[in-house]
């Protein structure tokens, strides 16, 4: 049972359990894409153990989407919303 | 009634008593019958931890009765004996240990094979504890959030100072006791101690208490779940940092007959004599190991009870005490269902009570289930017995150390203290020293083995009472080992007995949503039905039939206030719907609407509505009535991946919604209304602002039902009024309000879908011949790049009308469909349509019958399938009106 706080551009800081996970950022429609390749990207998911992009909905609140990055292996928030997405990629 | 009713005695209380305080003064000794072999077992700790008090209160199981306050008319039984606990002929198999070896489960499993399934009723029928009863209902209890800066657990001397700490460097406190501060605690020093202190902390504006709260975990977060027994809620506290001052318990001394009737730990018996005032035996013994427990002697002659003999070691100063000390050890207990007397030092003492005041433990489970968080022990919680004054200080200490901010604290791991050679170390599971012994010499080497094996700290007190001295045991048999079997078995929440309905409290709550209008539907005789969160009109009086020969001949009306409906707005609010949609949005002039299916991005169906466009950039667009939740967030899901600027408000509350629909829809609203609604000024696919009956409404004139249709969006406090008038415009037309089997039987003699009713998750357009409804000549869409791929494939299934011909009877919704005796597809909707007098529906069908005039076979009736007509009205006149 996890407890942090994210900072809602339009709410400021507020606990997590307002927030409902949306899960790791995905890519967005390649055309040129390989069959293989959309697949993954619609399918499977990454799982990430480290940095990992991904979205909440602040959904007790004012209802909004945010984009944060998060340490999967400590709940730590390395990029609030709107702040640069930090080094994902080394992590991924 | 002024007592508790004892398996059918009365029993008188007096102020303050516990349950097992009043059994206890009316001279019940035997609590319970010892798990595996029903061995009498009597009061122990007296604190909350052990097994032996467990009874049954009320209807409810494993109450310990230690704790729980007596209440006038309480049923009390105790449980697992049979015919009951005094004379217990299970007791039998006491005498039968070599019939229940340790591991017996495993072994009876395994040799002679047939053996188990024999050996295993009879197992469960005398192991357990109670009975639960199953036609109790659940209570539905409350979850409360505490976002104190310092969270104090335990209202004892150190806890409370702590508390003062805290509160005096400016933090705001919450301190939570499983009990009454001091409930446990006989008159003396101590007692005044926490009497004073407790006076100082409710004084304090910063300090928040709430007693008979119990932590059950500390979580990540931190987290702390604690619950309120007597207000019935579980409380979620999410603190800056937490002071754990638990306290302590004595430990457990292990030897023979260790388990009988009037042994007790001497906290327990001080608590018994001093807090409840009970003569707890004619002669007692006092075995003190550490100071504390020399103080209990006093208490226990207070209470009339003769003390005979102080056991001690060696090094302690017993000069404060008057009676007979016997240095040494207790190292047997002697007596058949209660003890008679005890040895120690060599000499045999006559007593009938045996007060334990050994070493003290820290009741260290929640600073052990949370490592790498803001946590700080103060008192006996750490590990040892502290003095007032001590207590006070390390409290003072660790209150402000909470307050400084959140450093990490870590937990010094508990040494094992010695353990005698015979005698019960698990009182719950019933495992003797002699049980872990054979265990270790058949080869378990490590702690966590040994628990499995034996079940030793399986039991209801989860091994606070057992755990150390399994360790202990095991070290002394294997010492090469005792690194692997002296480690503490890992400890799981909750560390305090909670009942399922605790654990769940606040998750239960079921919603269910109501228009404005239902008590209207419901005085019109309506029965009503589940559609996703809402409880829809079914029908009224069952009239299905009624109401759907009134809007084909006449008009009907009905409330679709439960339809999603969206604003959607801001500077990209057109390019954000045109990418979501799979139809054009950017050329819907203001004033017209469209109907739009919603794509995930494998191009499978998700659901369906109309978008009207406002003007300005502004949308208007409804969904339907399941999809309305879970379609707000997905739209703002995209619109943050895309970073486009937009607003979705979310106006399915706010707004109500009736659709008036039938051959007189336009007459009934001429009636209402002096803005035009008639052909050419309000065509069809067009939505208007208009005033109907003085309530403002934004109307749509669309056609899911296949009749001239209105249907008005207006603000939901306005609901009833514009019904009524509705209604009663209608009455020349005999008007008809119908409800959702009759718009399902509607909307089938037009072939419209309902997603999710006929379709699933793998439905594409191309699936249910509505490639019309998607544009695949947009730059791009949600699911686009999904539908041309799966455009150079050919479906498996796909969507078709079908008919069966007049007098044959309708087929239910899920008749599987044959052809030539192969399986070929099910139906989706099926009814037997008034106005065309025949069954007709939708159904899968596989690709090589999904052919126009194909004939099928369902459900032994032969069906004709119908591609591209629509039963009813083909060319859509009756829409247009
Ligand atoms: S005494 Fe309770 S689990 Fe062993
Ligand atoms: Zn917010």
């Amino acid at each position: 049972m996890s407890h942090f706080s994210i900072r809602c551009p339009n709410c400021g800081p507020r606990a997590c359990s307002e927030f409902s996970y949306n899960g790791e950022v995905r890519p967005l429609a390649d055309p040129d894409a390989s069959e293989e390749a959309e697949i993954a990207r619609l399918w499977l998911r990454r799982n990430v153990t480290g940095l990992q992009r991904e979205r909440w909905f602040h959904a007790a609140g004012c209802r909004r989407f945010v984009t944060i990055t998060r340490d999967t292996r400590t709940n730590l928030i390395v990029a609030q919303p709107g702040e640069p997405a930090g080094d994902v990629a080394k992590h991924a | 009634m002024t007592g508790i009713d004892f398996e059918g005695t009365q029993v008188p209380l007096q102020a303050g008593d516990t349950i097992a305080a009043a059994l206890y003064r009316s001279g019940t000794r035997v609590f319970s019958r010892s798990f595996k072999y029903h061995r009498p077992r009597g009061l122990y700790c007296a604190a909350g931890d052990c097994p032996n008090c467990l009874v049954t209160v009320d209807g409810e199981v494993n109450v310990r009765a230690c704790e729980c306050a007596a209440k006038a008319g309480q049923k009390v039984s105790r449980q697992n004996a049979w015919p009951s606990a005094d004379r217990d002929a299970l007791s039998i198999i006491d005498k039968m240990h070599w019939a229940l070896p340790v591991g017996f489960y495993y072994k009876a499993g395994i040799k002679p094979k047939f053996a188990w399934p024999m050996v295993e009723p009879f197992i469960r029928k005398m192991a357990g504890l109670g009975f639960v009863d199953h036609h109790d209902a659940p209570r539905h209890l409350v979850r409360v959030n505490h976002h104190p800066e310092v969270l104090v657990i335990g209202a004892g001397v150190a806890g409370l100072s702590a508390a003062l700490a805290a509160a005096g460097a400016g933090k705001s406190v919450l301190v939570i006791d499983e009990k009454a501060p001091g409930h446990r605690v006989a008159v003396g020093e101590t007692r005044a101690a926490i009497d004073r202190l407790v006076g100082e902390v409710t004084a304090h504006g910063a300090i928040t208490t709430q007693w008979n709260t119990a932590a059950t975990g500390i979580f990540e977060g931190p987290l702390v779940i604690a619950v309120d027994a007597t207000r019935e809620e579980t409380l979620h506290v999410h603190p800056g940092a937490i002071v754990v001052a638990a306290g302590g318990r004595e430990i457990h001394r292990v030897f023979r007959g260790n388990d009988l009737p009037g042994v007790m730990q001497a906290r327990g018996a001080a608590r018994l004599a001093g807090v409840h005032g009970l003569k707890l035996g004619e002669r007692a013994v006092v075995w003190a190991e550490q100071p504390e427990a020399l103080a209990h002697v006093e208490t226990l002659q207070r209470a009339g009870v003769t003390v005979v003999a102080v056991v001690a070691p060696d090094g302690l100063d017993t000069s404060s005490v008057t009676v007979e000390v016997v240095r040494g050890e207790v190292t047997a207990a002697n007596g058949k269902k209660r003890l008679a007397s005890v040895v120690a030092g060599g000499r045999t003492i006559a007593c009938d009570v045996l007060a334990i005041g050994s070493e003290i433990q820290g009741n260290e489970h929640l600073v052990r289930l949370s490592y790498d968080l803001p946590v700080v022990i103060a008192g006996d919680c750490t590990g040892r017995h502290h003095t007032l004054e001590e207590a006070a200080a390390s409290g003072t200490s660790a209150g402000t150390a909470a307050a400084a901010g959140p450093a990490l604290y870590a937990v010094e791991p508990v040494r094992p203290r010695t353990c005698g050679s015979d005698g019960y170390v698990c009182l719950c599971e019933d495992v003797s020293v002699k049980d872990i012994e054979v265990a270790c010499k058949e080869g378990f080497d490590s702690a966590e083995l040994l628990k499995r094996y034996t079940t030793v700290t399986m039991g209801p007190c989860q091994g606070r009472i057992c755990a150390d001295q399994l360790r202990a045991v095991a070290e002394r048999v294997t010492p090469e080992l005792a690194e692997r079997v002296g480690a503490p078995t890992t400890l799981r929440p909750p560390t305090r007995p909670i009942t399922l309905e605790q654990a769940v409290a606040g998750a239960a709550h079921h919603i269910e949503r109501h228009t404005t209008l239902t008590s209207k539907h419901l005085s019109a005789g309506a029965s009503m039905m589940w559609a996703g969160v809402w409880k829809r009109v079914e029908a009224y009086n069952g009239d299905v039939q009624g109401e759907y020969a009134a809007v084909r001949e006449r008009v009907g009306v009905i409330d679709v206030g439960t339809l999603g409906k969206f604003l959607v707005g801001g500077k990209d609010a057109t390019a954000f719907l045109e990418r979501l949609y799979p139809m054009k949005i950017a050329d819907l002039e203001a004033g017209r609407l469209r109907y739009g299916l919603l794509l995930e991005e494998g191009g499978v169906i998700i659901d369906d509505g109309t978008v009207c466009a406002l003007g300005d950039g502004r949308y208007y667009i409804t969904v339907t009535t399941s999809g309305a939740e879970r379609l707000e967030s997905w739209m703002l899901d995209w619109a943050e991946a895309w970073g486009h600027e937009v607003y979705v408000v979310n106006q399915t509350a706010s707004l109500g919604a009736i659709n008036v629909a039938g051959p007189q829809a336009r007459a009934v609203l001429e009636k209402l209304t002096s803005d035009a609604v008639d052909r050419e000024s309000f065509p069809y696919i067009r939505h208007r602002q208009i005033t109907v009956a003085g309530v403002p409404c934004l109307a749509m004139r669309l056609g899911f039902v296949g009749e001239l249709a209105y249907e008005l969006h207006f603000p939901a406090s306005q609901a009833e009024r514009l019904w009524d008038a509705i209604i009663e415009a209608g009455k020349a037309f005999d008007i008809r309000p119908f409800g959702l089997m009759a718009q399902r039987l509607l909307r089938l003699e037009k072939g419209h879908i309902i997603v999710a009713q006929d379709t699933d998750f793998e439905t594409t357009p191309w699936k249910v011949g509505m490639e019309w409804a998607v544009k695949l000549d947009k730059p791009d869409f949600v699911g686009k790049a999904a539908l041309l791929r799966h455009q150079k494939r050919t479906d498996r299934e796909l969507l078709v009308p079908w008919v069966m011909p007049a007098g044959t009877a309708c087929p239910p919704e899920g008749t599987v469909i044959t052809v030539n005796g192969a399986l070929s597809g099910r139906v989706t909707s099926a009814w037997h349509s008034p106005t065309l007098g025949h069954p007709l529906g939708l159904a899968w069908v596989v690709n090589a019958h999904a052919k126009d005039g194909a004939a099928v076979n369902v459900g032994g009736t032969t069906a004709t399938v119908r591609v591209g007509h629509a039963f009813y009205d083909p060319q859509g006149e009756k829409l247009r009106a």
